[in-house]
């Protein structure tokens, strides 16, 4: 999986491309792990690259959330493809974590 | 210290899955097991040791099947011959098989938890015979402590609208799965939140797979028994 990390209008954002499985879940989860000990208090993953989510991903998905929101911040999950969208729909995440239709959207 | 008496605090580690949901599908007090449906004790603690292997890093799921991601032992003797097992299968198998073939070793599964959860100083055996000849064993709790805090934390994520962490996510789903939420969070407020219930617990994907097979158990089971009633 290639994880590509930025800062849009001063949100981190951090674009997934691949497999999102649970030989990558750990590095995913090293960036967040990162961005929070920075100071991070928002977070936006770009969803659209993203061709699968295995359980291992799922719940580094979660984690970067509750993480997020024990810290008194947000993490939001953009510009989900099909597949993942209905990976979330079937998980529950649609009702529970905060998604957004596209990237600038999340940001705002 | 007696026998049953808590170790330090220093030697109490997180319990695993397979721990809690044997620890909780016992009753507060007899330390009998709780009723619940045919082979939903089965899967749940099937479901239990996948998850455990999961959160180790050790396997990986989606719909389609289990993967092995190491298959080097945990060190921890509750789960490394499922390991081995699961590790050993040359097909890809999904979640429902492994829950089939896993639930038909309940017993080598539960046991090891039992007596493990006896060494933490959790649960103490009790031997009693009904009619001086029937034997009954029975693990009551030393102080109900570890059963406490799981149903306060998990009751409250219930209640509340926070966010789960992933592990709370996949016990909420674990004991859903099995019928177990039935007996823990009783009461009309538990009652009134079924669908938060609902939404927690589909978060993991090991406790839908078993709902779905303890569902498909009962079902096939009320068609034997309604089949086997002669018909007047």
């Amino acid at each position: 999986m290639e994880i590509t990390e930025s800062v849009l209008q001063g949100t981190p954002l951090l674009a997934l491309h691949g497999r999102l499985d649970g030989l990558a879940a750990p590095a995913v989860e090293e960036k967040v792990t990162a961005l929070l000990a920075s100071g991070a208090t928002r977070l936006v993953f770009d969803c659209s690259g993203v061709e699968y989510a295995s359980s291992a991903g799922l719940r580094v998905f979660l984690s970067a959330a509750k993480k997020l929101k024990t810290a008194g911040g947000r993490c939001g999950f953009a510009a989900l493809n099909p597949p993942l969208r209905e990976i979330f729909n079937i998980s529950g995440f649609l009702d529970v974590l905060e998604i957004h239709d596209t990237v600038e959207s999340a940001i705002l | 210290m007696t026998p049953w008496s808590r170790p330090s605090s220093e030697a109490v580690t997180q319990l695993t899955f397979t721990e809690e949901i044997v620890l909780l599908a016992l009753d507060d007090k007899s330390g009998a097991q709780l009723h619940l449906p045919v082979t939903a004790l089965g899967y749940g603690l099937a479901g239990a040791v996948l998850a455990d292997l999961a959160v180790a890093g050790k396997i990986d799921t989606d719909p389609e099947r289990v993967t092995v991601l190491d298959p080097s032992p945990t060190g921890d003797p509750l789960l490394d011959p499922w390991l081995a097992l699961i590790s050993a299968e040359t097909n890809a198998r999904s979640v429902a098989y492994w829950l089939s073939v896993l639930s038909d070793r309940r017993t080598e599964i539960e046991q090891p938890a039992l007596d493990r959860l006896m060494t933490r100083g959790i649960l103490r055996r009790e031997d009693k015979k009904i009619l001086w000849v029937i034997g009954l064993r029975r693990y009551p709790t030393v102080d109900g402590q570890e059963r406490t805090e799981v149903r306060t934390r998990l009751g409250r994520l219930i209640l509340g609208e926070d966010l789960p962490d992933p592990r709370d996510a996949i016990l909420i789903s674990l004991l859903r799965g099995c019928r177990l939420t039935d007996h823990i969070f009783e009461g009309p407020e538990f009652a009134a939140r079924e669908q938060r219930l609902v939404t927690l617990a589909k978060m993991d994907l090991v406790g839908r797979e078993v709902a779905t097979a303890t569902t498909e158990a009962i079902v096939a089971l009320t068609a034997a028994m309604n089949a086997s009633v002669p018909h007047m």
